[in-house]
């Protein structure tokens, strides 16, 4: 009967938990200190080998010396550990390298007497051992020696491995030597940029000149096939394309920057990332592009980052343009900076601010104040113009606190507390501005006069 | 705000997660932040981080967290283990081991503890069914079935949980004959819901995600010294705690007068806190409410909303910008805002969840950079809502899939936006799974501008970033795991840098390392002493380090109602290079080496002893006596023996049919017989009950007062006469031990690490869990003075009958033990012996 009810269960267990264990691995949670729990319980059935055992406990305690920061303690183990290269579980056998590779580096980088030789000899034989880690390692010991100034190392290293193939070409192999290449160009425009620096200490009737140049055009052109497969990609690259157009520059290809640059900023599947749209607008500003063409390349950063540190520099741009559209983007783009609670100290804003205000409603564009305060009417008081910040701001900056209050003043009206609080503190040099704030407060605050919010 | 003019390259892909055929390029190497390109990174940002790669470490003052506050009045009980659930055979046919969850078991606990409740019905309507005297009737209408003959074939050997279990041929016709009724009624409607109760127990044991967030807060106080604990304690952690913290110059926390208290109606999951504007308001999750405080230095707490969470509430934060604004998260799915001028608002409503579908139903919510702009999590990703646009859109900040190279079945465990009140602000998001932690800049959604394999043996749902040493220096962010391992990150680049890594992450003791530092019991107690610090952590709060004491307060909060705590100071070799200081030539960078070795490990000290004793013995005077178990005795074939040997048959036969109708299980002591062949051995948990009281008085050198007081519970006249006979074989079991005691590698073993070893196994297969290893551990911390004590009274044991420990199997000793103390308690057992009792409640 006990036994009848333990097959039913276990049928009736068994249907829940099969497809949930099929499943487990695609689409549930998965929990790595799982197996721990397992493994303190169950104790018949397959039992770990003592070599895998041994292995696992040398694993975490070497993990554990890495996270303490004892680094020959670590060593120690790593030493213990690299056993595991002879395990016969294939599965575990083949993740050991990567494993080894990481916290073996680890400790090579923190060791106290460990150095750059060290290091290099334990990368090349790691990129020997399990194949597959080869372009990973080769790229991260180049990176290493590059950190450590050793350029021409870290160039023959990258070499290397740009030839290596192994098997069928697959894709992350592609990305991998795709990235090895472009950090060869990366190096190459080092080298390109340094002689760029001689170069312009020569005088250019100079022979050496001539010589230099053209040595300079044969690695340009170098670098840029190796940068250029890589940024078609996409990613976050910046630095090879800061590079690449920094160059293209140089020799005059204006166009091939712009489209370099239009398609790392504009394409559809790069990552939404704001640098692209600022080396686009730098390099439009560089190129003296017409405003119309500027504004549209902020308008788009505007839309991505609306607290950009460019933005301040886009409101000048609208604020001096003939449209209508734009002058009232103007003020949207200064509201929008200031919504943000890094920039709520930003006192270029704040100035900013208040004089387009002024400017707006002296133009007699209410409603776009009022469009733009609409939205903020329930927070905006309490953000910035609590009684708090009044008393606050006016101890540390004292200037901030004017330009606030004259922007209180105009969205809230005169009773407002934080430019009461303003108007009543007596200071020397600010006296005159204050008086001429309130007088111009009055004259054009948003809110009716009498009614108090 | 200023946003980093060079992004750290990184390849883009989109697509489901564990799907990535690209290479994964942040290495997993915290030495990968260290790197630097030549010209790629401007150079004010370059210097500064790379002086710290090196040797930044904060280096515990302890070896591990004290107590900060006495142990709580209410009893703690460490709830269910992974043993309580799984089933214990292995499974020879497969590779990987799988979790099954041991149903069986747990029903057929059950069927022991509560028979009449499982079978009263089903033995009414099957009375007809059965003869209990003679050969089989023989009816031609309904099948009669012989109980003797069944009850001599079912022998009272059921292995537990085992589903092969032999069934001789009637007792698969009877299974048959009882199976629509017995079977089926109570197998699936009880193995259903039971299976699902310990689905989800088991679920909780992997990860509680009640407690994401943390339910324990620091408000700092009017100096940057001085401060106040929040915390739930309690039994039901339905007691809210304001302790009031100050640190002394040494970096010690004083606890200062008797903390004041909330009590609550449910238990306290999530505690948050916020001072916005110099006010401080205070939250508190509970599983159905939410709750917020106004803190006033002087007076008591206001309560200024309570909300009602029908579905359950998952989350709650307050806002870093605006004072009084909360957001909460519902089961549901429905994420809403709670402001003091409109009241409650919902922003976001989708059952469904973000990137692909995951059946779980928790949601997170947190505020950003845009005080009108709220992130909302669940599980497969993190969206960035505007509550002032339409309803439901919004941009995917973080997403589980092949975007961030997520692994296949890693989830979001945590979402944290790191931003602090002021204007101080970031727009950093910390993002943590089972098995990395991202940093998220919200400007650049779904591209990590960081990640770490945080490797944490438990679920990460607490985090902590705090602001630097001093100024310059890396921020540190305290992840704490749930099973109490904490890891601390140096978290550098702000402005126009990449937030990076400093150095290398350090682990921080966790409250288990404090174990060394209290002092030792007996086994029965140390066990307990070692769960209750093995207790989940469901808190994690910091003293931030400040100019004038640049010292780090960590706080820790078990599950358990305990608050621990733990000094740290950033190491003294760790300086700032110079900020005119050139950049360092590589090369030459190297020379100034780092001292050997950097975790050189803290001692213990007498103070710290002290404390722990003091907590430790306000612990033993509040642990109440476990309720003594009885192991249940139930064997038909002994049983039945009696049976046949009784001459009355006839009163037999009526008591059986007697308990029959009224759907009792039978017990020995029902029908007047007690089995006096070996008894069954009893469950460990409960053998070292009386011998605990026994020891301890002994320890305190009352051992002979004791022994009389039990002498005249008991009557004496019987056991007296057989003491003599006692004392020398109890004299020849101790001369069996004296040499571990004696023994100098014995004594110098850490007798916590032999504790630990021989828990690691709960059943191991020389089953050693009784008096020996008691003995011998215990004999281990003995101090020399002490042994002719332990001698003296060891002598005076009233052990009886046995013919000497060393010759008996463990096992049986102590059930012999245990049941000549008991025996007039009516037991019932199944003849395999029992383990600790499953805490499952019925």
């Amino acid at each position: 009967m006990m036994s009848d009810f333990s097959e039913e269960l276990t049928k009736l267990a068994g249907a829940e938990d099969n497809p949930e264990t099929s499943e487990f691995s695609k689409t549930r949670m998965h929990f790595p200190w799982l197996q721990k729990h397992i493994e303190a319980v169950v104790t018949g059935g397959k039992k770990r080998k003592d070599f895998a055992q041994t292995t696992s406990a040398c694993l975490s305690f070497l993990q554990e010396a890495l996270l303490k920061h004892q680094w020959c303690r670590a060593a120690e183990y790593m030493h213990s550990y690299l056993q595991t290269l002879e395990d016969s579980d294939t599965y575990r056998k083949q993740a050991a390298p990567e494993i080894i590779w990481k916290l073996g580096s680890e400790i090579l980088f923190y060791h106290p007497k460990s150095n750059v030789e060290t290091f290099s000899s334990f990368a090349d034989r790691m990129k020997n051992i399990g194949v597959l880690n080869y372009l990973k390692i080769s790229l991260q010991h180049a990176l290493y020696l590059l950190h450590h100034g050793m350029l021409e190392d870290a160039n023959r290293n990258l070499s290397e491995a740009e030839t290596w193939r192994y098997g069928e070409k697959s894709a992350s192999q592609e990305v991998l030597i795709k990235l090895v290449q472009a950090y060869k160009g990366l190096l190459q425009h080092y080298s390109w940029s340094k002689k760029k620096m001689e170069l312009s200490e020569l005088d250019e009737d100079d022979y050496a000149y001539t010589a230099k140049s053209r040595n300079m055009l044969s690695q340009s052109s170098k670098t840029s096939t190796n940068i250029c497969t890589l940024i078609k990609t996409p990613g976050v690259w910046d630095p090879f394309v800061k590079s690449y157009v920094e160059m293209l520059e140089f020799y005059g290809d204006q166009d091939g920057a712009r489209e370099l640059l239009t398609n790392y900023a504009y394409d559809e599947k790069f990552p939404s990332n704001p640098n692209a749209h600022v080396y686009l607008y730098e390099f439009l500003k560089r190129e003296k592009a017409p405003r119309a063409k500027l504004i549209s390349v902020l308008k788009i950063l505007h839309e991505i980052v609306p607290s950009h540190s460019l933005m301040l520099e886009f409101h000048t741009l609208l604020r001096k343009s003939e449209t209508e559209e734009h002058r009232k983007l103007g003020l949207a783009v200064l509201f929008e900076v200031l919504d943000f609670s890094g920039c709520t100290k930003n006192i270029t804003a704040w100035k900013y601010l208040a004089k387009y205000l002024k400017q707006t409603l002296m133009e007699s564009h209410r409603e776009w104040v009022e469009e733009e305060w609409k939205s903020r009417r329930n927070w905006w008081p309490a953000f910035h113009f609590s009684f708090f910040w009044a008393k606050s701001d006016w101890k540390a900056d004292a200037e901030l606190a004017c330009e606030k209050a004259f922007v209180a003043g105009i969205l809230l009206g005169k009773g407002c507390r934080y430019f009461r609080y303003i108007l009543k503190q007596d200071h020397e040099t600010l006296k005159k501005k204050i008086k001429r704030m309130k007088k111009s407060v009055k004259k054009y605050t948003i809110v009716n006069p009498g009614v108090h919010t | 705000m200023d946003f980093p003019s060079t992004l750290r390259p990184s390849l883009f892909m989109a697509g489901p997660l564990g799907m990535t055929d690209g290479p994964d390029l942040s290495f997993m190497c915290s030495w990968r932040d260290a790197l630097t390109l030549p010209g790629a990174q401007p150079q004010n940002c370059r210097d500064q981080t790379s002086s710290f790669a090196k040797n930044l470490l904060w280096e515990p003052s302890t070896p591990g967290p004290l107590p900060l506050v006495p142990p709580g009045p209410d009893p703690w009980d460490p709830g269910l283990a992974a043993q309580d659930f799984l089933f214990r055979g292995g499974h020879y046919y497969q590779y990987q081991s799988r979790v099954v969850l041991d149903v069986t078991e747990q029903l057929s606990r059950f069927l022991w503890d509560h028979g009449d409740i499982a079978f009263a019905p089903l033995g009414k309507l099957m009375l007809e069914n059965f003869r209990l005297e003679g050969n089989r009737g023989y009816s031609k209408k309904v099948t009669i079935v012989s109980v003797k003959r069944l009850l001599q074939d079912l022998g009272g050997h059921q292995p537990w949980g085992c589903p092969w279990a032999s069934l001789s041929r009637r007792l698969r016709r009877f299974s048959i004959l009882g199976g629509p009724v017995l079977s089926r009624s109570v197998s699936l409607l009880m193995g259903r819901l039971l299976h699902e109760e310990l689905a989800t127990r088991w679920e909780q044991l992997l990860m509680d995600e009640a407690f994401t967030g943390g339910a324990l807060a620091w408000l700092p106080g009017r100096t940057a010294r001085a401060g106040q604990l929040v915390y739930p304690s309690g039994g039901a952690l339905d007691k809210l705690y304001f302790q009031e913290v100050s640190v002394n110059s040494g970096g010690n926390p004083r606890v200062l007068e008797d903390p004041g208290h909330i009590q609550l109606r449910g238990p306290v999951r999530q505690v948050v806190t916020s001072t916005v504007q110099g006010e401080t308001l205070l939250a508190v999750r509970s599983d159905y409410h939410c709750a917020v405080w106004k803190i006033d230095k002087q007076e008591p707490p206001a309560p200024l909303q309570v909300l009602q969470v029908e579905k359950g509430a998952t989350g709650i934060s307050l806002s870093p910008h605006l004072s009084g604004e909360l957001a909460i998260c519902s089961r549901s799915g429905t994420v809403c805002l709670w402001t003091p001028q409109d009241g409650l608002q919902t922003i976001y409503k989708d059952p469904e969840t973000l990137a692909f579908r995951d059946p779980s139903p928790w949601r997170w919510a947190d505020f950003t950079a845009h005080p009108r702009v709220l992130t909302v999590g669940d599980r497969t990703g993190v969206k960035m809502v505007d509550i002032q646009g339409p309803p439901g859109c919004g941009l995917l900040l973080f997403c589980a899939g092949a975007e961030a190279a997520c692994q296949k079945g890693e989830r979001v465990l945590l979402a944290q936006y790191l931003g602090q009140p002021g204007p101080a602000s970031t727009s950093l998001h910390l993002i943590c799974t089972q098995f990395s932690i991202y940093l998220m800049d919200e400007r650049l959604p779904l591209v990590p501008m960081l990640k770490w394999d945080h490797g944490l043996p438990s679920a990460p749902l607490l985090a902590r970033l705090l602001p630097p040493a001093s100024p310059g220096y890396p921020r540190p962010l305290l992840l704490g795991g749930q099973g109490g391992q904490v890891q601390l990150l140096h978290i550098a680049g702000e402005g126009t840098s990449i937030p990076q890594l400093a150095g290398p992450p350090q682990s921080l003791p966790s409250i288990t390392d404090s174990l060394s530092a209290f002092p030792l019991l007996e086994p029965k107690r140390q066990q307990q002493l070692q769960e209750r610090l093995e207790a989940p952590v469901i808190g994690l709060a910091a003293a931030p380090p400040c100019a004038s004491a640049p010292g780090l307060l960590l706080f820790q909060l078990s599950a358990a109602g305990d608050v621990f705590y733990q000094h740290l100071r950033i190491q003294q070799t760790s300086s700032l290079r110079e900020p005119d200081h050139p950049a360092p030539e590589r090369p030459a960078s190297r020379a100034a080496a780092p001292p050997v070795d950097q975790g050189s490990t803290p001692s213990w000290t007498s103070r710290a002893s002290a404390r722990c004793s003091r907590w430790l013995e306000a612990l033993m005077e509040l642990s109440p006596t476990n309720p003594v178990w009885a192991a249940p005795t139930f064997s038909h074939r002994r049983f039945l023996g009696h049976m046949e040997r009784q001459k009355s048959q006839e009163t037999l036969a009526q008591k059986l049919q007697a308990a029959m109708a009224k759907g009792q299980l039978l017990r020995p002591g029902d029908l007047g017989t007690l089995p006096k062949a070996e008894p069954p051995p009893a469950p460990q948990c409960s053998q070292q009950d009386e011998l605990t009281e026994r020891l301890t008085k002994a320890w305190e050198g009352q051992a002979a007062a004791w022994w009389k007081r039990h002498q005249d519970q008991t009557s004496g006249s019987q056991r007296q006469s057989k003491r003599p006979k006692r004392r020398t074989q109890l004299s020849s079991t101790f001369s069996s031990f004296t040499s571990y005691m004696d023994s100098p590698d014995a004594s110098s073993a850490p007798h916590s690490q032999d504790l630990s070893n021989s828990e690691a196994c709960p059943q191991p297969p020389r089953t050693p869990p009784s008096q020996e290893l008691t003995q011998e551990l215990w004999a281990q911390g003995v101090q020399h003075e002490r042994r002719q004590t332990l001698r003296d009274y060891m002598a005076k044991l009233p052990l009886q009958d046995n013919p000497g420990p060393v010759a008996t199997p463990p096992s049986q000793t102590s059930s012999r033990q245990t049941r000549s103390f008991r025996q007039q308690t009516p037991v019932l057992s199944g003849s395999h012996p029992p383990r600790k009792k499953p805490r499952m409640g019925f």
